[in-house]
């Protein structure tokens, strides 16, 4: 059983844990705000959020191509010029890959409905696709808007929107499957890594899958989804128990109709949002009404927001950040905006996560898989540069997705401003070592440090003397960004 | 250049613990050890009291252990243009493109050879220092790079999946108290491979940003960095608690995870394993530059980076690195041929490196690849993912040789070569005849072992 919070127990802390989790932080205004809306209103507005996207159109490349005209021209054309044709359209593709995950920070930095976008992620890393095999940016940008249209829609439709999406029709081959050679790739991840999970389906159920899924194919003229009606395989599959000329869609339906669908995905929104491992009391109520509400996924989350789990000792910052997580929570909670994005998205690089980019089909493995030595380090020196304390060492490559090393050894980026001083330390508290140290605690953790914690930071400033300086400031924002506790949310 | 003693190469301007075990002795020793220790620095204290009852334990010392080398060749290498089976006119008609023309083939018998860019193995083969094993593999073979790699890297059976890696099961089965150096992977990510139920090990890639960087000049930042970066031994969190019931919880408290260790102390152990370790790489890799000239590629910085810190001796039984790029579907003649080359200079500059610093009997390398790719070529002039594949083991105290037997040609599994040498019987075999580890315990069973070592 899940039982709500009830409406007394909502604070500061538990707005700002909401604020978090279901999308990037926030400042201490923002924190307040959220809190004096109510638990009610709080999550109404993480569910209902306003639509952001005449706030951030579409990238101006982000344009459907006719390939089959475009192919038809560069086969005419003389090698030396089909070649320059080559190499102009991949160093396009490159700087597309950068504005494309600028623009999705961008707006997870800047929405006016972060909620959303936070939700896009989680979807992003279940349906995890990447740009190193899928080539066109374009079409990594088309997805992230079907994950975004469906983020709190029907987690059904969703799956059978992904299954027609062109990025993930290259992504898992769905478009080289033919009648008489069926591609297993997408049938099995449907079931292993989108809906059921492994061990809830037979070798014989993924070959029958793959049958239902061919003739699914891409309109060169527009990059859309097609049916090959010569290329599907029509005739009779025993899927699950079941038996019949299933199509694609079939397939989807009788998935979503068994129970371990309902559970797996419960599972890992709750682990996404709250906590690891949570008992199979947790994941069965979650599942039943996930299932009794046609798999809507606006009321699970609702469920979820509201409940007291989801407040408690258990979840409450006890999340390591995600590298979006880190860099974009770091830019709201120091009210800047986001380093340049060659910078961001080399940092990302370095610290494991590029959006557009997971490293495989089973997504990020997250938790503590985030952090080794190095990228611990890697944080703590980003945050050295994210205050405005000195540089960042980056290593560019050729393209985000690629698996070869970096080109050379890398440069120092400098001239970050970081924060306005002025704007992220009130006067007034400035000048009291101690509830410098209780703001900056609520800033950047929105909690307390222990006793001892807290007193090494106000030693550190009550020994600065009266006048604490812009750089004896901005270290200590650097020092207190350097420790463990920074890294969780 | 072997013979130096650790305490001396630390710089003498910081006061940074170096190892978890000095960590203990000034903070914690003669303290009691209560509930309210982080779990790990329990674990800790009881190891060592265990490891001075039990001195069968093995503690790597940096001056004469045994070190190995993995490395990975990721994205799948293709075996048979890497050992090649040039007297076999079925390997022609796979790949009448891209095969590598008989007459540039160096020859190891009268049936295969290397690639023509491996020319500085051979010459280590020739003199006794590599070992060439063919047809390596397991039964059941899975062709999605994710999941094969995932084999290899726990050793698991392929219907079968395990949290831990081969080698982080070793290091929970022999190193325990170690230093956090006893496991180094190059680069950003811990291998799958270290994966285990008391994990240690750390990364880096460039020891110069291996370290924290701050914007002050006093040393106050740093003497509090240091404190912030370990656990507090005599954790006031009970106390705040008790006494602060209206905060509500602090700033990092969790709960436990499976393994008994929450994400906070997860994240204090790895601070401190990185403050540990960074100022000892980074002067380690000042004081040691490299004694030979290694090539300008990733994997050639990567293995002058192992061949510096062995010569500063760090503490280090196994190191982790890995070579990119080898999932060749299309036009792959040029880019395998890059990759050979990159290959052959980088080992053959190592090899070089250890001979000159007197370390060659100490070190054996080993390299490995998820799978082999198809023995015929593809619509694109490339291949797509196979099975068995050769490996190659290379040092100064190995057995050298040709193993195995190349798989036939003709008698193929869906299209690929057919296994023939389990790659768990050369992890068996590196485990108990030059980690000196049992191979049994830590792989689950015994595999037959070979004549490597």
């Amino acid at each position: 059983m899940l039982t709500p919070l009830q409406a007394r127990q909502w604070d500061l802390q538990k707005a700002a844990h909401l604020l978090n989790r279901a999308g990037f932080g926030g400042t201490p205004d923002e924190i307040k705000a959220f809190c004096e809306l109510g638990m009610d209103r709080a999550v109404q507005t993480v569910l209902d959020g306003p639509d952001d996207s005449l706030q951030f159109p579409k990238p101006a490349w982000a344009e459907a191509k006719n390939l089959f005209e475009m192919h038809q021209t560069m086969a005419l054309m003389p090698d030396a010029d089909r070649k320059a044709m080559q190499q102009q359209i991949q160093k396009q593709y490159r700087q597309n890959d950068l504005d494309l995950i600028n623009w999705w920070l961008g707006r997870m930095r800047y929405s006016a409905n972060p909620f959303r976008e936070k939700m896009t992620l989680f979807w992003h890393g279940h349906f995890a696709t990447s740009v190193q095999k899928v080539r066109e940016s374009y079409l990594m940008w088309l997805q992230n808007e079907t994950l975004r249209e469906h983020a709190f829609g029907n987690f059904g439709l969703m799956v059978k929107a992904i299954s027609r999406d062109p990025a993930m029709l290259i992504w898992l081959d769905t478009r080289e499957s033919k009648r008489d050679h069926p591609n297993e790739n997408f049938a099995r991840e449907v079931m292993e890594l989108f809906t059921l999970g492994i061990g809830n389906y037979t070798e014989d159920d993924v070959q029958q899958a793959a049958r239902a899924f061919t003739g699914y194919r891409i309109d060169p003229r527009d990059e859309t989804f097609r049916f090959a009606p010569f290329q599907h395989d029509g005739t009779d599959k025993h899927f699950l128990g079941k038996t019949g000329p299933f199509g694609g869609d079939d397939i989807i339906d009788i998935i979503l109709e068994q129970p371990a669908c309902a559970k797996f995905i419960s599972k890992k929104l709750w682990e996404f949002y709250a906590y690891q491992d949570p008992s199979p009391a947790v994941v069965n109520t979650l599942a039943s009404s996930f299932r009794q509400s046609d798999y809507e996924i606006r009321p699970l989350m609702s469920t979820i927001f509201r409940s007291a789990a989801f407040y408690s000792a258990d979840a409450v910052r006890t999340q390591i950040k995600s590298p979006v997580q880190w860099v974009v929570q770091t830019a709201k909670v120091l009210d800047t905006p986001l380093p340049r994005p060659q910078i961001t998205v080399n940092a990302l690089r370095q610290l494991g996560q590029v959006p557009f980019a997971p490293p495989n089909v089973k997504g990020w493995d997250g938790g503590k898989a985030w952090i080794t030595t190095s990228t611990l380090l890697y944080r703590y020196n980003m945050a050295n540069f994210s205050v405005g304390n000195g540089p960042l060492r980056i290593e560019p490559v050729r393209r985000v997705a690629n698996v070869q090393g970096p080109m050379g050894n890398g440069f120092d980026v400098q001239n970050y401003n970081g924060p306005d001083l002025a704007k992220v330390v009130p006067q007034v508290v400035r000048g009291d070592p101690r509830r410098l140290v209780a703001y900056l605690c609520f800033r950047l953790y929105q909690d307390p440090l222990t006793a001892r914690d807290t007193q090494t930071f106000v030693k550190y400033v009550s020994d600065q003397g009266p006048n604490l300086s812009d750089d004896a400031l901005r270290e200590l924002l650097h020092l207190m960004m350097s420790t463990p506790q920074y890294q969780l949310t | 250049m072997s013979d130096h003693d650790d305490d001396h190469i630390i710089e003498p301007h910081t006061s940074t613990l170096h190892t978890r075990r000095e960590f203990l002795r000034t903070s914690m020793l003669g303290a009691a050890v209560s509930l309210s220790v982080p779990v790990f620095l329990q674990k800790t204290f009881f190891t060592l009291d265990a490891m001075a009852a039990d001195s069968a334990v093995q503690t790597a010392t940096g001056k004469d252990s045994p070190i190995l080398i993995v490395l990975q060749l990721a994205g799948g290498n293709d075996g048979m243009n890497t050992v090649i089976p040039y007297a076999d006119d079925a390997y022609y008609r796979a790949r009448p493109v891209i095969g590598i023309p008989r007459e540039s083939v160096i020859k190891l018998n009268d049936y295969a050879g290397l690639n023509p860019k491996l020319v500085g193995l051979k010459g280590l083969y020739d003199e006794g220092h590599l070992s060439i094993l063919q047809g390596v593999g397991y039964p059941n073979p899975n062709r999605s790079h994710f999941r094969s790699t995932e084999i290899w890297q726990t050793a698991s059976d392929s219907d079968k999946t395990d949290s831990y890696g081969w080698l982080g099961r070793y290091f929970d089965s022999c190193c325990k108290g170690a230093d956090p150096t006893v496991g180094v992977a190059i680069g950003n990510q811990t291998p799958q491979s270290f994966a285990a139920a008391e994990p240690t090990g750390v990364a880096f890639s460039r020891p110069e940003q291996y370290r924290w960087l701050n914007g002050d000049k006093s040393g106050a930042s740093q003497q509090i960095y240091m404190e912030m970066n370990a656990p507090d031994p005599t954790d006031m969190r009970a106390l705040d608690e008790n006494d602060g019931g209206s905060i509500g919880s602090l700033a990092g408290t969790s709960t436990p995870s499976r393994h008994g260790e929450s994400n906070l102390e997860f994240l204090q152990r790895t601070a401190l394993d990185a403050q540990m370790s960074s100022d000892k790489v980074l002067s380690i890799a000042r004081k040691y530059p490299a004694s030979v000239s290694y090539p300008r590629t990733a994997l050639g910085d990567s293995m002058n980076l192992v061949g510096r810190m062995i010569a500063g001796g760090l503490a280090t039984r196994v190191y982790y690195v890995s070579q990119g790029g080898y999932d060749t579907h299309t036009n792959q003649v040029a880019t395998h041929a890059r990759l050979m080359d990159e290959l052959n200079t980088a080992l053959v500059a190592f090899a070089q490196d250890m001979k000159a610093q007197g370390n060659f009997n100490r070190v054996m390398l080993m390299s490995f690849s998820e799978f082999g790719r198809r023995v015929s070529q593809n619509a694109s002039n490339g291949t797509d993912h196979g099975a068995a594949a050769p490996m190659f083991v290379m040092g100064g105290g190995i057995k050298p040789g040709l193993f195995g037997k190349y798989p036939s040609l003709d008698n193929l599994n869906s299209g690929d070569l057919a296994y023939n040498v389990d790659f768990r019987s050369v992890y068996a075999t590196i485990l108990d005849r030059w980690l000196r580890a049992p191979s049994k315990e830590v792989l689950g069973r015994q595999f037959p072992l070979m004549n490597l070592v």
